[in-house]
């Protein structure tokens, strides 16, 4: 506790610890109603890292639903290393572990549209009928979101985990597989080349 | 936004224009039946067989305590890392290069006991400062004198010990006054001065010869007289012990001291030297008159056929040698009468 009386951070980490172990250990009984709350805790977190990142809704609720269903499958294994009774359930996260799909998936499937289009994303994604109506509603919107979309993959997904979702950086680092040091220069740059593309946007005609 | 600000990675500030423009990207909500459509998909899904994940290499478990452990860690290795630098400047002697007095083992001991520390030989690679300044307290070290001495042997056994010590802080005396001379040399010649001449050497280590032989004459005849009287004691069957044996050494040290404090007082200035005798207790100042002045009438004994030889520049002798040349005209100075 601290001086005010709430939760240390470290204490708030620790009961959620507990908390996202027991619900593994609900899924990994094969509980629908613990994926039920899994969806409703998680699920508009992860559907925004998506679609920040690849700019589509359908591909976003896809990620979303990829990521779910990869955590139904791996929760045996989940609830295996931090079985309950021991400290580890203390060290699992389902949020971070979910981030790291969702981001990895968004990731590859970024790198799989340009293989088959060779185009950016974000024109690839207008073809679909709700480009259309979202570019329409907010000519703002879509030039913020050109803004981001144009950043390089791993940029992208350093802005919108630290920006975006607030997540710190040690755990933004672990979504993307990153040591601390790199994915702080990684951030540095991302932030960076973001002023940079504002800035021309702000001076285009 | 300048040019500054363009290659700037520091992070967004809420309320910039940047962060306006952040805040326009809005996400749409995930429809209404998604998380059924999840359901639906995971019961649809077979089940998969995945192999157990493979151990944790860090335990989870209290991240604050865990980064305690780690700091706690680093902090003992650079503790521990620092006394072992340390403890080797130490033993090397490095300290001591950077005029960082390095207590021995036996001075720490004692001022934790309250008793009075045993004075260590001096070591025989460090002779140049120490011989002429301090050599007393080396002297009486080495001497072990075990029981009450009641025979001629042991006598005889004890005086060679003596004279052991005696003989190796003579040598680096020597050692010492070679040194300061060469120093001397070097200096003089940095500063562009003339150096003495090979018979201006030759004569300056011939009068510090004569000194030091002249000193230790005088110790020699003053030991004499007093192992006579011991050797009458012990043949008297009379037992010494350690104290009849080492207090000639100590009126030494004595002697040693009050030379040490003459010495000082010939390097002031001569303002500074009246300031400071002027400042002792009379009793003192009174004996250190009659040393000086004993000392000088002696010189002025014995020196009398150097006076007909060429006398070197002032600045042409070494800086500190027995010899009391060096000394002020009219003030105490030189080395006190033993």
């Amino acid at each position: 506790m601290t001086a005010s009386g709430t939760p240390s951070p470290v204490a708030k980490r620790a009961d959620a610890g507990f908390d996202d172990a027991a619900l593994v250990a609900r899924m990994a009984a094969r509980d629908p109603a613990a994926l039920r709350e899994a969806i409703a805790r998680h699920a508009g977190s992860l559907n925004r890292i998506a679609f920040r990142m690849v700019g589509n809704t359908h591909e976003a609720e896809d990620i979303v639903q990829e990521a779910m269903l990869r955590l139904w499958d791996h929760a045996p294994r989940l609830a295996a290393r931090h079985a309950a009774g021991t400290s580890a359930p203390a060290g699992l996260r389902l949020s971070g572990w979910l981030a790291r799909v969702a981001t990895n998936l968004a990731i590859d499937r970024l790198r799989a549209a340009r293989r088959v289009s060779g185009e950016d994303v974000p024109e690839r994604a207008d073809d679909a009928p709700l480009a259309d109506e979202q570019i329409a509603a907010d000519e703002r919107d879509a030039a913020t979101r050109a803004l981001v979309l144009a950043l390089p993959d791993r940029h992208r997904a350093a802005i919108v985990l630290t920006y975006y979702e607030e997540l710190p950086n040690a755990e933004a680092a672990d979504a993307l597989d990153m040591n601390i040091k790199a994915f702080e220069s990684l951030l540095f740059r991302a932030r960076a080349a973001l002023r940079q593309a504002f800035a021309a946007q702000g001076d285009a005609p | 936004m300048s040019a500054a600000d363009h290659d700037n990675g520091s992070p967004i500030a809420p309320g910039s224009p940047l962060a306006r423009a952040l805040g326009e990207f809005t996400v749409p909500e995930l429809p209404a039946g998604f998380a059924d459509r999840v359901l639906a998909a995971a019961e649809a899904r077979p089940a998969v067989a995945l192999p157990p994940l493979p151990e944790l290499r860090r335990k989870p478990a209290g991240g604050g305590a865990a980064r305690g452990w780690r700091l706690g860690r680093r902090i003992a290795i650079a503790t521990v890392g620092f006394g072992a630098l340390a403890t080797a400047a130490a033993a090397t002697g490095l300290l001591g290069r950077f005029d960082l007095p390095v207590p021995s083992p036996e001075k720490v001991w004692a001022s934790l006991t309250g008793k009075e520390a045993v004075a260590a030989p001096a070591p025989a690679s460090k002779p140049v400062e120490a011989a002429p300044a301090d050599p007393a307290p080396a002297a009486l070290a080495p001497v072990r004198i075990e029981g009450p001495i009641d025979t001629p042997e042991e006598l005889g056994e004890a005086f060679r010990r003596i004279d052991e010590v005696r003989q190796g802080r003579s040598a680096m005396r020597r050692q010492a006054i070679e040194q300061r001379i060469e120093r001397e040399k070097a200096r003089r010649a940095a500063a562009g001065l003339p150096l003495p001449t090979p018979e201006q050497e030759a004569r300056i280590r011939q009068r510090i010869d004569a000194a030091e032989a002249r000193r230790e004459g005088l110790i020699d005849e003053r030991l004499e007289v007093r192992r006579e009287e011991m050797r009458g004691r012990v043949e008297a069957g009379e037992a010494l012990s350690r104290e009849d044996i080492v207090r000639p050494l100590r009126e030494d040290q004595h002697a040693m001291q009050q030379r040490e404090k003459l010495e000082r007082l010939r390097r002031m200035s001569p303002e500074e030297r009246r300031a400071a005798v002027r400042r002792l207790p009379p009793e003192e100042r009174r004996a250190l008159m009659e040393a000086w002045q004993e000392r000088r009438a002696q010189r002025l004994g014995t020196d009398a056929p150097a006076g007909a030889q060429p006398p070197l520049a002032p600045d042409a002798a070494p800086a500190v040698t027995p010899q009391p040349d060096l000394s002020q005209p009219g003030t105490p100075g030189g080395e006190p009468q033993r």
